[in-house]
């Protein structure tokens, strides 16, 4: 049985071996037909299809959740809103005029100024 | 060998035809992809590419509390409800919801709008809040739908009103800050270019999506004390309802800084139901907007004048008989002149005599007893470029006028209107005017540009001051001392023991006839009192006030100066000006 290696593509290096280099090579036992190559390739590019199109629509559910939370921001801000005028409101010289605390209050008799 | 042709010929037609379909099929993609290109890319980019607008939110408008900005104006969320008679199921189900939640906002006829044929689209209740709203979504009535809007809202009421103004439904301001600083109020309006889904969710593929952020108006800081402001609408209203005055108004300055403290108008309104006053004329801010002759307070700028060109002091003596003649027309003191003979100009302000100030502009002129050319050119130059009455000040509201003096070189300027301008007829100026000039005779001659803008609130609630304008000395220091030093007499030897003591307060009356009909009416009148507080050291607030209307034939003493006193002594305690002994 004569040692017949498979053809590959082999480097300069490799074909420049010296001489007594200890080198081994290996021969693989299958061999693949044109067929072969053509399905293998038309896979490739089939995963490689697939794998675009499930970036692309995961980039896609992305912006759902952008516009969900986009859209709770804005919820947020009209609540914050809402409380800051309610603040306002509760915090306007009318309220703290009819206030228990300022109904309480009474006029200073007599007011004395301190000089520091 | 015929068949075997033949074969071959139906093969071939056969292959032909395929192929000049499939040539038609190109020549026709070609066409359309090609040399259409442009039709139905547009046709694809209006189906998929929205273009959205990101609305600006209108800028806040603060007061100061003390030191603090305090909110007077602020946006608020608010609702349009919405039915869609034609998808309505439940026509019962919703006029019983939104008549429970909606309240007063809803529409009264309900009923009939949900009813409506041939209509897809029905208003039902206008301002709801988000909790009427939120209320009304979760009963999940079909058929209805809900508008976002935004809309101003006044926590502190109808405080200031004339001074803020309104927006209007289309999103303009009018009148007030809101139109004096629309344009920055507004901001700018931001764009979204992008695919979008069928719901129209925006979609980050394609790559002609722009995104071009809203930018917010500015949230201004006014300089009015929201304390200050609130206690000069009450003293106003309570003392025009006491003597029964339809109209008045009031301003107080710093006239440190020339800032606005506070600036009140009676009758009022309530902005926020802005349309629904039916008398357009209580818009107006008086203060600003309302040009009219000033009277006796005008006496001290007359002074002024004399006194800083060197022709005059307050102990400068004229023979007072009650009645002055320029060119054949005589001139009288108001009834009850009492101070006949040879008198001080300080008398005279006291008694606020007509004859005194006539006197001042005659002694401008030189020796002679006539107000000539160069007497008008200097009471001109001092009352328009010194004093800058009769022109704009430039006050960053809407709506201010500028009034008018007419100049010497008018044929209406002559020495008979110059005599009454002395004593403040004959020219039309805003009380912002008088009061602006007025603090430059009280704080050592400097006049400030009149401001009511204290600087601004950035988007994380921090108070921003804005630069202190520079003022520019117009008359002399000791000039002003004068002015100051007379006021103070002629307020505390008249109307002695009304201000609290320890303070050092100055004023001047005024009480000037209106023009009715064109003409200087007999009985109506306009009263004004024009005056200072604070310490002998330093004037801290000047105040005037107005009192006027049909019918109203009040003096200057009696009508305003009263509500001067009541805000005078509130306002010392207020600012914590400490009495001296």
């Amino acid at each position: 049985m004569s040692y017949q290696p498979t053809t590959y593509y082999n480097n300069r290096r490799q074909q420049n071996w010296s001489r007594n280099q200890n080198t081994a090579r290996f021969s693989s036992a299958v061999k693949l037909g044109p067929v072969a190559h053509t399905v293998l390739v038309v896979l490739m590019v089939t995963v490689l299809g697939l794998i675009y199109l499930t970036q692309a629509t995961r980039t896609t559910s992305y912006d759902y959740q952008s516009q969900a939370i986009e859209s709770q921001i804005a919820d947020l801000s009209t609540q914050k809103s809402d409380l800051e005028v309610e603040n306002a409101r509760l915090t306007s010289l009318n309220n703290v005029k009819n206030s228990n605390v300022a109904k309480a209050m009474t006029t200073p008799s007599n007011v004395q100024y301190v000089q520091q | 060998m015929k068949l075997e042709l033949l074969k071959g010929s139906r093969s071939r037609v056969l292959a032909g035809c395929l192929l000049a379909v499939a040539a038609l099929f190109v020549v026709r993609l070609f066409y359309i992809q090609i040399i259409q290109h442009d039709y139905y890319q547009q046709l694809a980019d209006s189906e998929q590419i929205k273009r959205l607008t990101i609305p600006a939110q209108r800028g806040m408008i603060y007061a100061l509390n003390g030191n603090q900005p305090v909110p007077l104006v602020m946006n608020e969320t608010v609702y349009t409800l919405f039915a869609d008679p034609a998808t309505v199921k439940d026509v019962q189900g919703i006029i019983n919801t939104v008549e429970s939640v909606a309240g007063g906002n809803a529409r009264s006829n309900l009923d009939k709008l949900l009813t409506t044929p041939n209509s897809r689209y029905q208003i039902l209740a206008t301002k709801l809040t988000t909790a009427q709203a939120e209320a009304i979504k979760k009963k999940g009535l079909a058929g209805i739908g809900f508008q976002q809007e935004s809309q101003r809202v006044y926590p502190e009421g109808s405080l200031a009103a004339q001074t803020l103004g309104f927006v209007d439904a289309d999103g303009n301001g009018e009148y007030g800050i809101e139109q004096g600083m629309d344009s920055a109020l507004k901001g700018k309006d931001g764009m979204l270019q992008s695919v979008t889904d069928i719901a129209s969710v925006p979609l980050t593929i394609g790559s002609r999506n722009v995104k071009k952020p809203a930018q917010n108006g500015e949230n201004v800081v006014l300089t009015i004390d929201r304390n200050i402001q609130s206690y000069v609408e009450d003293a106003l209203s309570r003392q025009l309802q006491k003597i029964g005055a339809p109209d008045g108004s009031v301003i107080v300055m710093n006239p440190q800084n020339g800032q606005v403290m506070a600036m009140a108008n009676y009758p009022s309104y309530d902005p926020s139901t802005f349309n629904t006053v039916t008398d357009a004329s209580l818009f107006n801010n008086n203060v600003i907007s309302l040009p009219y002759e000033p009277g006796s307070d005008i006496k001290t700028f007359t002074m002024a004048t004399g006194v800083d060109t060197g022709v005059v002091n307050a102990q400068s003596t004229y023979n007072n008989t009650g009645v002055i003649n320029v060119d054949g027309i005589d001139i009288h003191n108001a009834p009850g002149d009492t101070q006949f003979g040879n008198i001080t100009l300080q008398t005279a302000m006291n008694w606020s005599l007509n004859t005194g100030y006539v006197t001042v502009a005659e002694r401008l002129g030189g020796a002679g007893q006539d107000i000539n050319l160069k007497a008008r050119q200097t009471m001109y130059d001092y009352f328009y470029n010194r004093f800058r009455l009769g022109q704009l000040t430039g006050i960053q509201l809407a709506g201010e006028l500028p009034g008018i003096i007419i100049p010497p070189s008018d044929p209406d300027g002559n020495a008979v209107r110059y005599s009454n301008m002395a004593f403040g007829q004959g020219l039309d100026v805003t009380m912002l005017q008088v009061a602006s000039g007025f603090s430059s005779l009280v704080n050592g001659g400097k006049y400030y540009k009149p401001s009511i803008v204290a600087g601004s609130v950035d988007d994380y609630g921090n108070y921003h001051a804005a630069k202190p304008t520079t003022p520019t000395t117009y008359i002399k220091s000791s000039t002003a001392d004068q002015i100051r030093e007379m006021t103070h007499v002629a307020r505390s030897s008249v109307f002695p023991g009304i201000d609290k003591s320890g303070y050092y307060m100055g004023g001047k009356t005024g009480t000037s006839q209106a023009i009715v009909n064109g003409k200087y009416s007999d009985t109506d009148t306009i009263a004004t009192y024009l005056g200072y507080g604070g310490s002998q050291a330093e004037t801290k607030y000047v105040i005037m006030v107005r009192v006027s209307g049909p019918k109203f034939g009040g003096s200057g003493a009696a009508a305003a100066m009263p509500v001067f006193t009541d805000i005078s002594n509130w306002l010392v305690r207020y600012l914590n000006i400490p009495p001296q002994e």
